[in-house]
């Protein structure tokens, strides 16, 4: 027991928990219920050494302790630092119940000390994509003077931060990549919003996961894939995001969920995974009628909407002003619609190259992604 | 300075709970603004020869160097260039130094190697007594024989000779002098005590563990965990916190997974994963209580090349959500309230100590100052950015803390210039190796080591 785990245990300041651990002590000691108890203190003073005069900071056991003092001319702390039934050989197993301890709580590391730094604030989210998706966590921020923050902020961060971070190295990629594919952004872009408004941890990890086989299959990936989520809700704040040309963040946001197909896509196919890869086909027979189905509901309403037939550009403007209108997933159905239907032209024969390439990515992500996700 | 304040208060915690325990705010960070400017680099095309380096660094230094010369030989002496001298006239001459070393590792000796002979082992010193120095300027080279410690000077050096040319050819030397120590900067530090931890070496991911508890007290004393309530409050005072380097071991660099067959190593994990991990983790606990600035070193996965761009923020997604941590280049230099620093992660004077024969990190710390630039072997012998434009290694103002870190040991120096500059020069251990890091009081330039330890089965103290 080391007083750093009695404070984040019992939720108690520090000094408080080292007083405890004294009290403890004593009062044991004058019981002298024959139980032994070892006890470490930490001494910490002014030392010659070298001729320099030093300041030492030492963990020392009980026996030692005033050998240890003698030595310190001015000291200036004494405290308990651990107690334990058995003689400790070294301070391993001290460092190891305090880097424990601080690990389930890394978040708030920081509560029960005695110095507090009101410089400690979380950092705003810059790019403004993520601003709307992650409202929440923002506000936080200005309110997080001088606190720092309980659970919920920090572990909202450090999830999107890893995926800022990755989609850092992407964005560059992205906005390198040749945008003769605007449909594609534009209409993933339009799916951006619907996928990250309900993101989730489960879904961020695949989101992680896709970032890597995401931008290699992207040239490949057409936005048919995107019928598989029919979420629609923060439609209506993406398309001003969407109509913002595909410059870095968008077209990152925009990969975003490209890749959250993928992941949606994938997710399924995990399901029904431990198939062999030829069985792939058995994926998408199995997907198919669901999307096929979709698109004999699509291809209707496309022949419908003669707006839709041309070149897909302006589709997105009109999805836009399709969006506010009621039915949001027939309307996501259509938008869809186009770049689908150019997909599915390329027919099965690319998705099954699809399914596989994905899925071999999926294995190496799983080896090497495994401990990080 | 650190210890007189917390001694009252030693005791106060041999006691039973208190009501309730005083926290102490953190000192304010005031005034800090980061001056590594010329260190960081945008865009880098490595199509460039490294002779602009050499280049830059004659025409940038030539007029302080003509300066000093005149100042200490006097004003009337012949400044030439070495295609105007004549034989026997007394003059001095501005130019680069080349150290001819016959132990110094080449790459057509490596090279060699095909032809079965053997490679040079590294050696601690490739200094040998058949050294030569030659003196060299924009056109011609000559060689120099004299009053000059051949064995102390590096490669890459500007410095300016006193003397005149002898019939074989050679250049008798008198006299040399360097830059000096270049103008001071204003002095704005602060009124009252602020303390700022520089550590280097932390070595996470090495192989021994025994420092791991050290690392954690160290956490501890600056987020004021630990030690008794006058020691928590000096912590408080404790503004920056500096990590020179060498973050990671050198255990963590598996080289040698490039020899292995490629299905050994498939699916094994480089070492510096799980160390950056945990450096992650530790530099969360110090950035929720105080603003850490990171320098990488020689074992950091960031390039190898002086000067290292700063580690990049996706590798630390933990700590690298307060704003409080920053990630700077080595060299690394910075206005703290006030108190200019400007310090390296150590290869600069790892790189000198090797072809010089100044055994003191200190003495050569101090020599840097003097010849006024910060790397002088940096293209020969330590991998450099082929500069061209200018060479941000000349110092053009004196700092007034000047540090490197992963010294084997502490040492520090208060020194005083001739213009009334004021040098604190710092030679930051190896925390791995020593368990010590440095606490500077940016009051009045003093620096106190502090050590940690914990105890081993074999204590014997």
């Amino acid at each position: 027991v080391t007083y750093k785990w009695l404070s984040y245990t019992l939720g108690v300041h520090v000094n408080q928990a080292k007083q405890m651990l004294y009290d403890y002590v004593e009062r044991k000691r004058k019981e002298n219920s024959g139980a032994q108890l070892h006890v470490t203190y930490l001494v910490a003073g002014n030392l010659l050494q070298d001729g320099y005069v030093c300041h030492k900071v030492a963990v020392v056991r009980e026996d030692k302790l005033e050998a240890m003092k003698s030595k310190l001319s001015p000291i200036t702390s004494v405290h308990v630092y651990s107690i334990q039934k058995a003689l400790l050989k070294d301070s391993s197993p001290l460092y190891n119940t305090d880097y424990d301890i601080v690990k389930s709580n890394l978040q708030h590391c920081s509560k029960f000390s005695a110095i507090h730094c009101a410089a400690a604030v979380l950092r705003t989210p810059p790019d403004a994509p993520r601003a709307p998706a992650q409202s929440a966590p923002s506000h936080r921020d200005p309110s997080a003077a001088g606190v720092v923050n309980g659970h919920g902020p920090p572990a909202a961060r450090p999830p999107p931060q890893q995926q800022r971070g990755i989609m850092g190295m992407f964005a560059a990629k992205a906005a390198a990549k040749p945008q003769d594919t605007p449909k594609e952004t534009k209409a993933e872009a339009k799916e951006a919003p619907g996928v990250s408004a309900t993101s989730s941890k489960p879904p961020i990890k695949n989101n992680i996961m896709n970032n890597f086989f995401g931008k290699a299959a992207m040239n490949k990936l057409k936005a048919n894939s995107v019928p598989e989520q029919p979420k629609e809700e923060k439609e209506v704040v993406k398309p001003s995001v969407a109509v913002a040309e595909p410059e870095s963040s968008p077209s990152s946001v925009a990969e975003k969920p490209g890749k959250k197909t993928e992941s949606a896509r994938i997710q399924q196919k995990d399901k029904r995974s431990k198939m062999k890869r030829t069985g792939g086909s058995d994926d998408e027979e199995e997907r198919d009628p669901e999307s096929v189905k979709k698109k004999r509901k699509r291809i209707k309403q496309l022949q419908s909407d003669s707006s839709d037939e041309e070149d897909v550009p302006p589709s997105p403007t009109a999805e836009e002003e399709r969006a506010p209108s009621p039915p949001p997933v027939p309307a996501l159905k259509t938008e869809l619609e186009p770049a689908s239907t150019e997909g599915s032209a390329g027919g099965r024969k690319r998705k099954r190259k699809r399914v596989l390439k994905s899925k071999m990515f999926i294995d190496e992500e799983e080896g090497c992604m495994g401990k990080t996700g | 300075m650190f210890s007189e304040q917390a001694a009252p208060a030693a005791q106060g915690l041999l006691a039973p709970p208190s009501a309730e325990s005083p926290t102490f705010p953190r000192v304010p960070v005031s005034g800090y603004s980061d001056c590594s400017q010329p260190f960081q680099l945008g865009e880098r095309s490595f199509s460039r020869q490294y002779a602009h380096i050499y280049a830059v660094r004659l025409a940038g230094m030539r007029p302080g160097l003509e300066r000093c010369a005149r100042s200490q030989w006097g004003n009337d002496i012949a400044l030439r260039k070495l295609s105007e001298l004549k034989a026997g006239e007394k003059c001095c001459v501005v130019g680069t130094l080349f150290k001819a070393m016959q132990l110094q590792p080449s790459i057509l000796q490596e090279i060699s190697e095909e032809h079965n002979l053997v490679p040079q082992p590294p050696l601690p010193k490739y200094i040998q007594p058949s050294d030569e120095l030659i003196l060299e300027d924009e056109l011609q080279r000559i060689k120099l024989e004299g009053a000059i410690d051949v064995q102390r000077l590096v490669t890459g050096t500007i410095l300016a000779v006193y003397g005149s040319e002898q019939d074989d050819g050679r250049f008798l030397v008198e006299d040399h002098c360097f830059t000096d120590l270049p103008p001071s900067l204003p002095w704005n530090g602060p009124s009252s005590d602020r303390f700022v931890l520089l550590a280097s070496g932390l070595g996470l991911g090495s192989v021994s563990g025994e420092t791991l508890l050290s690392t954690q007290l160290l956490v501890d004393v600056v987020t004021g965990q630990l030690g008794a309530e006058g020691e928590q409050s000096c912590a408080a005072h404790i503004t920056r916190v500096i990590l020179a380097g060498n973050l990671l071991s050198q255990n963590t660099q598996s080289r040698d997974t490039i020899n292995k067959a490629k299905y050994l190593t498939k699916k094994t994990q480089a070492a510096s994963v799980e160390a950056v991990k945990m450096l992650d983790e530790i530099l969360l606990q110090l950035c929720t209580s105080v603003p850490v600035d990171v320098m990488p070193g020689e074992f950091d996965p960031t390039n190898y090349t002086l000067p290292q761009q700063p580690l990049h923020r996706c590798m630390l997604p933990l700590a690298s959500a307060y704003t409080t941590l920053h990630l700077v280049t080595n060299p690394y230099q910075a206005n703290l309230d006030g108190v200019r620093f400007l310090g390296t992660s150590g290869q600069n004077i790892t790189d000198i100590f090797k072809y010089s024969s100044m055994d003191n990190y200190l003495e050569i710390l101090e020599w840097t100052l003097l010849a006024g630039h910060i790397s002088p072997t940096a293209p020969d012998t330590l991998g450099c950015y082929p500069f061209y434009k200018s060479d941000p290694f000349i110092l053009t103002e004196c700092p007034h803390v000047y540090f490197c870190g992963n010294a084997p040991h502490f040492q520090s120096k208060l020194l005083q210039g001739k213009e009334g500059q004021r040098v604190l020069l710092v030679t930051v251990p190896d925390f791995n190796a020593t368990q010590t890091a440095c606490l500077i009081n940016l009051r009045d330039l003093t620096c106190q080591p502090i050590t940690f330890s914990g105890f081993g089965a074999d204590n014997e103290d």
